[in-house]
């Protein structure tokens, strides 16, 4: 399809039959238009509401009396209502387009079905609807990351039970047997999330467990939920959109399934680190802290990995949206799990677990990792869907630059100040206010990065609904950062 | 990567090792803890708590608390929870039995509250009717333990004059193992005199401690935490702190209390309306900008009474025996008590693991 500039090949497949293949994949990508530009286009709108309320909740943090007053804008509802739109709505549903569509692609069918997949977009659009309505009207459950009502967990499970039944028959459709990486991450991510879903509603909803353990099954729901979902999603994403922009296979496959197996094995076991020093069996703690630590196997394979495949192919950054994104997002994720190490340590979490220093840890997964490499694969599958190639290059820099300025920013902001104020905390000389003082200035900051991500997020809407419209670019060349012929050499051909 | 079976079986097998581990097997070691009683089975806590109290704890989920306040007090060695006077203890998971949903919390930007209603000064002192309906574990703050000092507000300022006893020992026996940080340990001297001082009922029965009003056992140790309390000011003209009707005024204007709370108001939880002949008793006592105009009043809704209800309930002063209580080694036995099946590296000097049931 893109036979300039960058070099595309499709690392699974030999290169025997070029012509057969580059139609077989036109078809598969046009079976997959109707559902994958739906859950796009509901995640972006997703995106810009939970962006709207981000900047509501941040600002309000340190002026408290903004819009004040009103029981559907009060803080405490906002917050996990941005949570919520931001995790079910836009990182979930935008996780499941790219999801669909590289599924279809590595099996090398046409997507079967079509209108399984668009219904289940519906309910799970319905569903968030109804539960971030819920939400702002006070029907909270109050369980972090699972605050939606029990009928809305329903409505969720109806429709995610339409699109997991659709990837069960895609396997089923598959050609070929080898089973690439990115595969077995996305296979894993469609078989966790109901697992998870249903083991978190059933212990808290259905048989809830006694007291404390309610507090367990959330936070492990919740870190499985950003590690087996969202992070196995993003690392799916980042094994094909690399070797694929760039045109060279995958360093090594058997880093990948050390890779693969060691994150499997030890995210899963994270969960408690949210929770040290809490009154659980120690054991618990202890086994989530060393799991942090064993985290670092795959962080090093993944990243390792990435690394010598992108090797001398760094300059194609320049010119390549999807690659910049996706290697930013790769890297994020060690700068994630590092700083999730660190954090988990008993010495420092007694001065960290209560302050924004967990806000920016999250962010961390779900922005800094997920959400850029799926802008990155947003930038590289849209034109496949629509026909068209996006039609700015500057907009989709400027897109990069105020994404990665402020979640940089938001980061910085909120562990300095999320460390000094566990600093104060944890000095009892010190009055409680002080904690809250110290932060302040901090929180300030952060909503100054807050401004530059709805920029970022206002702008990738509105060239979204450019490409949407047709209103892209008619050419056979994809759209790049930089001109091209300034220096196309790689460095590495 | 060669067939899908071994794939499967691989993502499944790794769930279920995650899921056994970090939730059934926990729920198999600590998810049946019954309460604790005293050997007679009177002293029992924790116990159920009343419908406002269960209310409140919706309010409280519905409106985000969590997303600031804590509940969770965690050990003297750990952190210096203890030492900001958020509670006397570490809490241990019989603490939360009843709970539903749990508001363990992950942010401090409010204080900790899971002793805030142990901070109440005692129900006389709480001109609110939202006072009575304090639960049950307000009252099972009277514990069996042996008589310790008292520290009544009066004893903050003025140790040599005190003599009022506290029931709730383990709050004042707080004290003990922070000195110099709180007025209240200014008074070591009185507390040596362990005479029968411990007022009101010897061996409260279930029945007396659900009462509210206790008479003079009322449980006054609380207030011995007030003097250090993180507020900078507490104005003359409001409430007593953490009375009922100051948790009604922070509510309604929380930086009329303290100018740079960064608390949301929750007015929306109080109705304001004109004064039909006499000023309702419940009339929230604001000041300044706060307070309504002339002739109108500000009353708190049955939502703004139960999440009282629930502040007030809030409580973790009773001891455990699977848990230290800081200060009290005579009165607790904590050389003597099995480390908590719930504990972190339990300094215990008894240090058998044992898991109480």
């Amino acid at each position: 399809m893109n036979t300039t500039g960058i070099p595309l090949k499709d690392p699974a497949v030999s290169a025997a039959a070029g012509d057969m293949e580059q139609l077989e994949r036109a078809y598969i990508d046009a079976s997959t238009r109707v559902p994958v530009l739906m859950f796009y286009t509901s995640a972006i709108a997703w995106l810009i509401v939970g962006t709207v309320l981000a900047m509501i909740v941040s600002f309000k943090l340190h002026s408290p009396d903004l819009l004040g007053g009103i029981s559907f804008l009060t803080w405490g509802r906002l917050r996990p209502a941005h949570m919520n739109v931001m995790v079910y709505g836009w990182a979930s549903m935008a996780g499941m387009g790219t999801a669909v569509w590289l599924m279809a692609r590595l099996c090398r069918t046409t997507l079967r079905f079509p209108l399984l997949l668009a219904a289940g977009a519906v309910f799970w659009n319905l569903g968030v609807l109804i539960g971030v309505g819920a939400i702002l009207l006070g029907d909270s459950t109050g369980f972090q990351w699972l605050e939606f009502p029990r009928y809305v967990a329903v409505i969720l499970f109806v429709a995610y039970t339409l699109m997991f039944s659709w990837a069960v028959l895609m396997f089923r459709y598959r050609r070929g047997d080898q089973i690439y990486i990115t595969q077995w991450y996305l296979l894993g991510a469609f078989l966790w999330f109901p697992w998870l879903y249903a083991a978190g509603q059933l212990m808290l909803f259905v048989a809830p467990v006694q007291g404390v353990l309610q507090s367990a099954v959330t936070w492990w729901y919740a870190n499985n939920l950003l590690f087996l979902w969202f992070g196995a999603i993003a690392l799916g994403t980042a094994y094909y959109m690399i070797p694929k922009v760039i045109g060279r296979p995958v360093y090594s496959y058997h880093l990948a399934t050390i890779g693969f197996w060691t994150y499997a094995l030890f995210s899963s076991w994270t969960g408690m680190t949210r929770l040290v020093d809490g009154p659980f069996p120690a054991w618990m703690i202890t086994a989530s802290i060393a799991a942090t630590i064993l985290t670092m196997i795959p962080v090093a394979t993944v990243g390792l990995n990435h690394h010598l495949t992108m090797q001398g192919y760094f300059p194609l950054m320049r010119y390549s949206p999807t690659l910049r994104f996706t290697v930013f997002g790769a890297m994020s994720y060690t700068v994630f799990s590092v700083v999730g190490v660190l954090i988990s340590l008993r010495s420092v979490a007694s001065y960290v677990n209560f302050t924004q220093v967990s806000v920016a840890y999250s962010h961390l997964g779900l922005y800094a990792f997920f959400t850029m490499t799926i802008f990155g694969s947003m930038y590289y599958i849209v034109p496949r869907l629509v026909g068209r190639e996006w039609r700015y290059g500057s907009l989709i820099k400027l897109h990069f630059w105020a994404s990665a300025y402020g979640i940089g920013l938001m980061t910085l902001m909120l562990l300095a100040g999320g460390f000094l104020q566990g600093a104060n905390l944890e000095n009892p000389t010190l009055p409680f206010s002080e904690s809250i003082e110290t932060v302040l200035p901090y929180l300030r900051g952060r909503s100054l990065a807050g401004i530059l991500l709805t920029v970022s997020h206002f702008i990738f809407a509105y060239h979204f609904g450019l490409m949407l419209l047709g209103l892209g670019r008619t050419s056979t060349v994809p759209t790049f950062l930089n001109p091209v012929e300034a220096e196309t050499s790689g460095g590495g051909h | 990567m060669k067939g899908l079976a071994p794939l499967f079986l691989g993502i499944f097998g790794t769930f279920a090792f995650s899921w056994v581990g970090l939730t059934v097997l926990p729920t198999w070691q600590i998810g049946h803890l019954n309460p604790e009683s005293d050997e007679e089975g009177t002293d029992i806590y924790p116990r159920p708590q009343s419908g406002m109290f269960v209310r409140g704890a919706h309010v409280y989920a519905a409106n985000g608390c969590v997303y600031c306040h804590s509940q969770q007090v965690r050990a003297d060695y750990i952190a210096d929870d203890i030492e900001r006077k958020w509670g006397n203890r570490r809490s241990a998971p019989r603490d939360y039995i009843f709970d539903r949903p749990i508001f363990l919390g992950k942010m401090r930007m409010g204080q900790d509250l899971a002793n805030i209603g142990a901070r109440a000064p005692a129900p006389e002192e709480s001109p609110s009717p939202a006072g009575a309906a304090r639960p049950a574990a307000q009252g099972a703050a009277v514990s069996s333990s042996p008589p310790s000092q008292a520290a009544s507000p009066a004893a903050a300022t003025s140790p040599a004059t005190t003599t009022a006893a506290s029931p709730a020992s383990a709050s004042a026996t707080a004290h003990a193992a922070s000195p110099g940080t709180s007025p209240a340990s200014a008074a070591p001297p009185n507390a040596s005199s362990p005479s029968g001082q411990r007022t009101g009922v010897a061996s409260p029965s279930p029945g007396q401690m659900a009462n509210t009003t206790p008479g003079g056992s009322s449980p006054a140790a609380p207030s011995a935490q007030t003097p250090s309390a993180p507020w900078p000011i507490q104005t003359a003209g409001l409430p007593p702190m953490y009375s009922a009707a100051w948790h009604h005024v922070h509510l309604y204007a929380p930086r009329s209390i303290n100018p740079d709370s960064n608390m949301p108001a929750y007015r929306f939880l109080y109705e304001k309306r004109r004064i039909a002949g006499e000023r309702s008793a419940e009339a929230l006592q604001l000041s300044g900008g706060d307070a309504p105009p002339e002739g109108w009043e500000v009353v708190p809704t049955y939502d703004a009474k139960c999440v009282v209800a629930y502040l007030m309930g809030l409580n973790q002063s009773h001891p455990l025996k699977e848990v230290r209580s800081v200060g009290s080694a005579p009165a607790t036995g904590g050389a003597s008590s099995p480390a908590p099946p719930g504990s972190s590296p339990a300094p215990a000097a008894g240090g058998s693991p044992a898991a109480p049931k």
